[in-house]
């Protein structure tokens, strides 16, 4: 019985993550660009979320806003800085986007406090659901879940079956063929990052809804996609997706399971804290074995 | 390791293959490099010449087949290692390092020849056992005036020659050139020409080329790549005459 | 490079020495914080030239030192509370005691830094450009939430140690005298790292950071050589955390975070990368605004983004590269 609510909350989890790690690796993949402030993009969607939710009363409109403002300040970060950097290194790009997130932080502080916002669930969504076995289960999890996948299949399609993807794929290859065939780029990679950014602004608002929003909780996420895309291959929407559900089960069920396990070995007390300890950095341990087997990631390029 | 014998290559390449899945861009290549020759590879673009420069120098490995160097098994050594036992390679594209000069680009080759660059202490600029063979063999390399140019600021045909600097202070026991007359014009090409032709005293020189006139001025042996296989080895005169070859690469009036 | 050496090390002098003014100056006129803003900045520079070694020279990016700097921190903290409460910091396989002599610290925790380093990099180097900056992230981050989960040593809020750690024949209570130990840590520091990145070695170094491909070539290992000057580069930062714990006579998780990472890239690249006192400099600077501005707004650092920002697009080679009117790497 827990173990299913585990396992769901591990998948609910891994499709949050898949949404973060998603844009960052479509944008790494198509531009060549490493983007720290991704997590403020999340924390931006969450912010419009609770903003308009409560302005307005509707939540349905505030997830709408999430996505807009993301989308928003996406294109409109990439037209004044990133777009500086596709050439520039990556020590460059790092500490460009470092300095964005301080931007983004202070500015989010100034405007709405340093206090969490709590988001209110409409009745619609809020509640449980029974599923087979009997487990109570929040609804809201559930469409997180569903939510993932809509976006995954969504992506799929995106790229394998549309005009947009298939110059997204080409431009992946190689750059400045598809510049030399016509294809705008400039307007690619702001769409682009656009799209990388309403995804984690969606995603920023769905955990916002779950838990709150604040200043500052775009950081832990961006790290959980970073060692996401390295489990899974930079470039591969495919590695994003199995990656994400790696690390977001590995995750859950390694903080729910360990102190337990643990204690048959070990007196309860230590085993609690020694479990938790060790739970904590389970992931970056799953993310070392992936790296001393294939440093490229599971579905990375070699080389 | 025992001296070789007066005959024997210096290079042994036997039955070498390596596949990319259902590509096979080395088909059962075997080849050899005997001293004091200068023995050339020509074949047309895709016939796999640079995947199987890439297998002599190891930076990958092959599916099958084994290389010996001076008689010795090279199969499990990584380039690092194949480069101190004397095997210099050049690049097609000039790769040097930019900031240095041209003094410490050779300098940096005489330390990674002696193995010994795990020294902490002595400023490397100042040190004798660094500087002196480095101005030996830019010298050797005909570039003794430019010295203290940084390698950004070389004109083309300069970088070549600091390439081959670098090559001489591995005390090279053979050399792996890599095309080192493309894009140069005809008073550099001739100039190369000539330290190519040097060089052999040096050491025996496998040369990747497409300037034919160069191949047939400078080559003592020929062997020609086509689709990741040896069709002909032979003299000059011989690949010159060979109707397989002309047909898929010299063309009829060679 | 000779030539240039004379106006470069003239540079150097003069940011060291100017440091070491303010700290006289502040300490002559009575002014103890400024003495203590001084030290922070002299550690901070530490820390700066620990990175620098592996970024600036090495070419590493790493997104994730704050791991060394917490880690030596972290010996600090821990040797100095057991050396409080007179408790054995383990019995097993040996017994450890606590330490309350910076003599007896600063080993331990150059070690610590060290050893985290050695595994770190072993892992991290195996991959290279985006992959090896988050990696090093996520390692530090690692680190960062294991410390928050470790209730031994205050988890979260942190630990505190009150009485700062002793020094034969000095009162380092006194801020000039506890700020003259950390200007010569730092200047020795400085020497060893001129020294390094001159040798041999340091030709090797820099040869990689620029073309791997050549360094291979000629019969040298960039990973054995990255991980060296990486391993060198933990054990300095290590130190500088030693150094910073000792100054708050506190430790917490904050010193682990990525926050605490980037800052330390900050203090390296607002002086110039690759430069030798570039992180002096550049960690002068920082304490100067955070001072400066932070009196003015609370939001001062959305303006050190601003400025950072400005840097990056605008002047690559960090302040230092202004007043030379040279790029990055001396």
């Amino acid at each position: 019985m827990l173990l299913a609510e585990q396992a769901l909350n591990g998948l609910q989890y891994g499709m949050m993550l898949f949404l973060m790690a998603a844009g960052l690796t479509l944008v790494f993949g198509v531009m060549g660009l490493i983007n720290l402030a991704h997590g403020s993009l999340y924390m931006t969607g969450a912010f419009a979320c609770a903003a308009v939710a409560a302005a307005t009363g509707s939540f349905w409109l505030g997830l709408v806003a999430s996505l807009a403002a993301a989308a928003a300040a996406g294109a409109l970060v990439e037209v004044a800085v990133i777009r500086r950097l596709y050439a520039r290194d990556h020590l460059d790009q790092v500490l460009a986007t470092f300095a964005l997130i301080l931007i983004f932080s202070e500015g989010a502080r100034w405007l709405f406090g340093s206090f969490p916002l709590y988001l209110k669930l409409p009745p619609s969504l809020s509640g449980a659901v029974v599923l087979p076995g009997g487990l109570h289960y929040p609804l809201f999890r559930l469409v997180i879940i569903g939510f993932g996948a809509a976006v995954a299949v969504g992506l799929w399609w995106l790229i394998t079956r549309t005009r947009l993807g298939i110059r997204i794929r080409a431009g992946e290859a190689d750059r400045e063929m598809i510049g030399a065939l016509g294809v705008d780029i400039a307007r690619l990679y702001t769409i682009v990052f656009a799209l990388g950014a309403a995804l984690a602004g969606f995603a920023g608002a769905l955990v916002g809804s779950i838990q709150s929003v604040q200043v500052g909780m775009g950081e832990p996420v961006l790290i959980l996609a970073f060692v996401v895309v390295v489990i899974g291959g930079i470039g591969s929407i495919k590695g994003a997706f199995v990656g994400a559900l790696l690390v977001g089960m590995t995750d859950t069920l390694g903080k729910a399971l360990l102190p337990g396990l643990l204690s048959q070995v070990v007196e309860a007390s230590s085993a609690k804290t020694v479990g938790a300890s060790l739970a904590s950095v389970l992931i970056y341990v799953l993310m070392a074995m992936v790296l001393i087997m294939r440093p490229q990631g599971l579905f990375g390029a070699r080389g | 390791m025992p001296e070789p014998k007066l005959n024997e290559p210096i290079l042994e390449i036997r039955g070498l293959r390596k596949a990319f899945g259902a590509l096979v861009a080395t088909d059962d290549v075997s080849l050899d490099l005997r001293p004091g020759e200068i023995h050339a590879l020509i074949g047309p673009n895709g016939a796999g010449k640079s995947t199987l420069i890439k297998q002599i120098v190891g930076e990958i490995r092959p599916n099958s087949g084994s290389i010996r160097f001076e008689g010795q098994v090279i199969d499990g050594l990584d380039a690092a290692a194949r480069a101190r036992l004397g095997l210099a390679r050049s690049f097609q594209v000039s790769s040097v390092i930019p900031d240095f000069t041209v003094l410490q680009n050779v300098m940096l080759a005489v330390a990674g020849a002696s193995g010994a660059v795990f020294r902490f202490h002595r400023p490397a600029l100042s040190d004798r056992k660094l500087t002196e063979p480095a101005l030996f063999h830019i010298e050797q390399a005909g570039l003794a005036d430019r010295h203290l140019v940084q390698a950004a600021k070389l004109s083309h045909g300069e970088r070549r020659k600091l390439e081959i600097a670098m090559a001489l202070a591995l005390r090279p026991r053979a050399f792996l050139l890599d095309e080192p007359m493309a894009g140069m014009g005809l008073e550099g090409g001739r100039q190369l020409t000539s330290i190519l032709s040097e060089l052999r005293n040096e050491a025996p020189i496998l040369l990747v080329e497409h300037d034919m006139d160069a191949v047939f001025a400078l080559a003592d042996r020929i062997s020609v790549l086509v689709y990741g296989r040896i069709i002909a080895t032979g003299s000059v005169a011989e690949i010159r005459a060979n109707p397989e070859v002309r047909r898929s690469y010299l063309g009829e009036d060679a | 490079m000779g030539e240039l050496l004379n106006r470069d090390a003239i540079i150097n002098l003069v940011i060291f020495a100017l440091l070491v003014a303010v700290a006289l100056g502040a300490h002559l006129a009575g002014d103890g914080f400024t003495v203590t803003l001084a030290t922070k900045a002299a550690i901070f520079g530490l820390a700066g030239v620990g990175l620098n070694l592996a970024l600036g020279y090495g070419g590493l990016i790493s997104f994730g030192h704050a791991a060394f700097f917490g880690i030596g921190g972290y010996v600090t903290g821990i040797l100095a509370s057991h050396a409080s409460s007179g408790m054995p910091v383990v019995t097993l396989p040996f017994t450890i005691m606590g330490s309350n002599e910076m003599l007896g610290i600063w080993p331990v925790a150059m070690l610590a830094g060290g050893v985290a380093a050695l595994a770190i990099g072993a892992l991290s180097l195996r991959t290279s450009g985006v992959y090896f900056i988050m990696v090093t992230l996520a390692f530090a981050q690692m680190l960062y939430y294991f410390a928050i989960s470790w209730s031994r040593y205050g988890g979260e809020d942190g630990l505190s140690f009150y009485v700062r750690n002793t020094f034969p024949g000095l009162n380092t209570f006194a801020p000039i005298q506890y700020f003259a130990i950390c200007a010569v840590l730092l200047a020795l520091a400085l020497v060893f790292t001129a020294v390094v990145t001159q040798s041999r070695f340091g030709l090797a170094l820099q040869a990689a950071r620029q073309n791997s491909q050549r360094a291979v070539a000629v019969g040298i290992r960039p990973y054995a050589i990255r991980l060296t000057a990486f391993v060198l580069s933990g054990m300095i930062v290590g130190l500088a955390g030693s150094l910073y714990a000792d100054l708050n006579r506190f430790v917490s998780p904050t010193m682990l975070s990525w926050h605490m990472s980037g800052e330390i890239m900050v203090f390296v690249i607002l002086g110039g990368v690759g430069r030798l006192c570039g992180p002096v400099a550049g960690a002068a600077i920082y304490i100067l605004l955070e001072h400066v501005l932070g009196g003015i707004s609370d939001y001062w650092q959305a303006l050190l983004g601003l400025l950072l920002l400005g840097i990056v697009l605008f002047a690559p080679g960090g302040l230092i590269g202004i007043v030379t009117r040279r790029g990055r790497h001396a």
